[in-house]
């Protein structure tokens, strides 16, 4: 009797930790981590509360490609170029503060809309195969971005300030410097909780998203991506331009990814002209499926957990693995190992479910097959 | 109607962009002032002296505390700025404090203001002037550009030739 009580209990046990293998996984790590790296937790919730401002608008703009059913959008990196182009003119016409950041976000959305026109076009042409697509459309981009921004900044397109000119009098230097913009919108309505910095804008920033995109899928376009997701035959069937939501679904994450990077640099207090844009798609991704999304299911409860999960991780693991191996290099090493990590395992453990679900449909299918062929 | 409706919008929604976007270029224009309290010499047949000591206010922070022939300065954002002088004439005097407002000229990023010229009321042309940065020559290959050099360490030499041994044939 008892037994037949616990194997359904046990099973949805089984099934939990199943399905949220990748945040417990990562909460083990973080606890084993976190009394070996000595930070104290006012550190420790002071950093995450930072981190969080920083990175959660990036992370949240990558829920609209999931949502139409086209995977994890690595090219939300178009927007993190298209912020860096805003921002480098706004650098340059030396507008700072809160009027730079609100400038250098409404310049990036014309460049965010082309990016994101061209990506979701592209992917339109490669469907069920948007993932290395956009990956390989990153590093596509990134050599226009060279182009114009090595070699056309200063030369066709005017900048003015020679703070910013590579000494050769064209193209733009390898860190431009926003220290008259850094950290504006942190420090503006900032409240501090025993020693805790609360960024208070810019998290009624996030904020704000969340309440779109909780708005937004209640919208007949949230609905049609929703189901463009879901099927794009029966989609198609419905009535649904197909092609035209998914393009959308792209250019949205794009437009918002460009947000996010504008908040992201003015947290940081400078630009890499050349390398900040080439990491954020791989982390922001790692975060929202170390939150325990999905390359098809993501939340907004995702995108929270995975940045405070996958950023504790990045805190605490140079100073735990100075600790366990006496070189600090090798929590370096474990951190960068396991954010491409999770990716790879989130990737695997996907196709494995859909394979697996792909065999017990046709199993199913079988046996039913079988059971009429008997009963004739 | 209905794409004319949507067409509208769109419009309307890049004028609003447009609009604010030109606002913040405005309010957001960025300037650094630098303070002298040094004597101006020989302005039409006049010399102005440098004060003792000058506290220098902007938005309630002591920005500068400035003996004669110090030079102190500031950041400010937007063209109307404000600052409040703390003016000791004389060592051992009385502190006179002062409230000046100034209109800043929208294209110059760094402006030089003499202090006595400007505390004796004189022509904008007695206190104003743009601060030129000094230029410094830099060597045009001190900065590692992406894209130039060699990503994967090898340089001229593939080494095919002498691990290969094919430099014989």
């Amino acid at each position: 009797m008892s037994r037949k009580n616990n194997s359904p209990a046990g099973k949805r046990v089984l099934e939990l930790v199943r399905g949220n293998a990748v945040p417990i996984m990562f909460i083990i790590i973080c606890a084993i981590f976190i009394p070996l790296s000595g930070f104290s937790p006012s550190y420790l919730i002071n950093e995450i509360v930072t981190r969080m401002g920083r990175n959660l608008f990036l992370v949240l703009c990558l829920l609209f490609p999931i949502m139409a059913g086209m995977g994890l959008n690595f090219a939300m990196t178009l927007g993190a170029m298209a912020a860096e182009i805003a921002i480098i003119f706004t650098a340059d016409w030396q507008i700072w503060g809160i009027p730079g950041v609100v400038l250098a976000m409404i310049l990036s959305i014309p460049f965010s809309i082309l990016l994101g026109w061209l990506c979701g076009n592209l992917l339109n042409m490669a469907k069920g195969r948007e993932m290395i697509t956009s990956y390989i459309m990153n590093f596509f981009i990134t050599g226009w971005y060279q182009l114009v921004v090595l070699y056309m900044m200063g030369s066709i397109i005017p900048i003015i300030h020679s703070s910013i000119k590579l000494p050769r009098g064209y193209g733009i230097r390898n860190t431009v410097s926003l220290l008259n913009m850094r950290q504006c919108l942190d420090d503006l309505l900032a409240i501090r909780v025993k020693g805790v910095k609360i960024p208070v804008l810019t998290f009624l920033l996030i904020g704000l998203l969340c309440l779109f995109i909780v708005w937004f899928r209640r919208t007949k376009l949230g609905q049609d991506m929703r189901a463009v997701g879901q099927d794009m035959q029966v989609a198609r069937d419905a009535g649904i331009k197909v092609e035209r939501t998914r393009v959308l679904s792209i250019v949205m994450s794009t437009v918002f990814a460009g947000f996010g990077m504008v908040i992201y640099l003015q947290n940081i207090g400078n630009l890499p002209a050349y390398t900040g844009h080439s990491q954020i798609g791989m982390f922001c991704i790692a975060a929202l499926l170390v939150g325990g999304a999905s390359v098809e299911k993501a939340t907004i409860g995702n995108a929270f957990l995975g940045v405070v999960l996958f950023h504790l991780m990045f805190i605490v693991a140079p100073a735990a693995g100075g600790v366990i191996t006496g070189d600090s290099m090798v929590g370096e090493y474990f951190r960068v190992f396991l954010s491409y990590g999770v990716i790879t395992l989130a990737l695997i453990m996907y196709e494995t479910k859909k394979r697996m679900a792909k065999s017990k449909a046709g199993q199913e299918l079988a046996e039913a097959q079988a059971k009429e062929e008997a009963a004739q | 109607m209905k794409s004319t409706r949507r067409i509208f919008v769109s419009l309307l929604l890049v004028l609003v962009l447009a609009g604010v976007a030109a606002t913040m270029m405005v309010i957001g224009r960025g300037h650094t002032l630098y303070f002298d309290n040094k004597t101006l010499e020989d302005y039409q047949g006049q010399t102005y002296k440098a004060a003792h000591k000058v506290v220098v206010t902007v938005k309630g922070e002591d920005v500068a505390k400035l003996g004669a022939r110090e030079r102190g300065s500031a950041i400010w954002i937007g063209q109307n700025f404000k600052m409040t002088l703390e003016i000791t004439q004389e060592k051992g005097g009385e502190p006179e404090i002062r409230e000046i407002s100034l209109k800043l000229p929208y294209s110059v990023d760094g402006i030089v203001i003499n202090l006595p010229a400007l505390l004796a009321g004189l022509p904008e042309e007695a206190w104003f002037s743009e601060f030129v940065p000094a230029v410094t020559e830099e060597d045009p290959g001190a900065e590692e550009i992406p894209g130039e050099g060699d990503e994967f360490g090898l340089g001229d030499d593939l080494g095919l030739e002498s691990d290969l041994g094919t430099g014989d044939i």
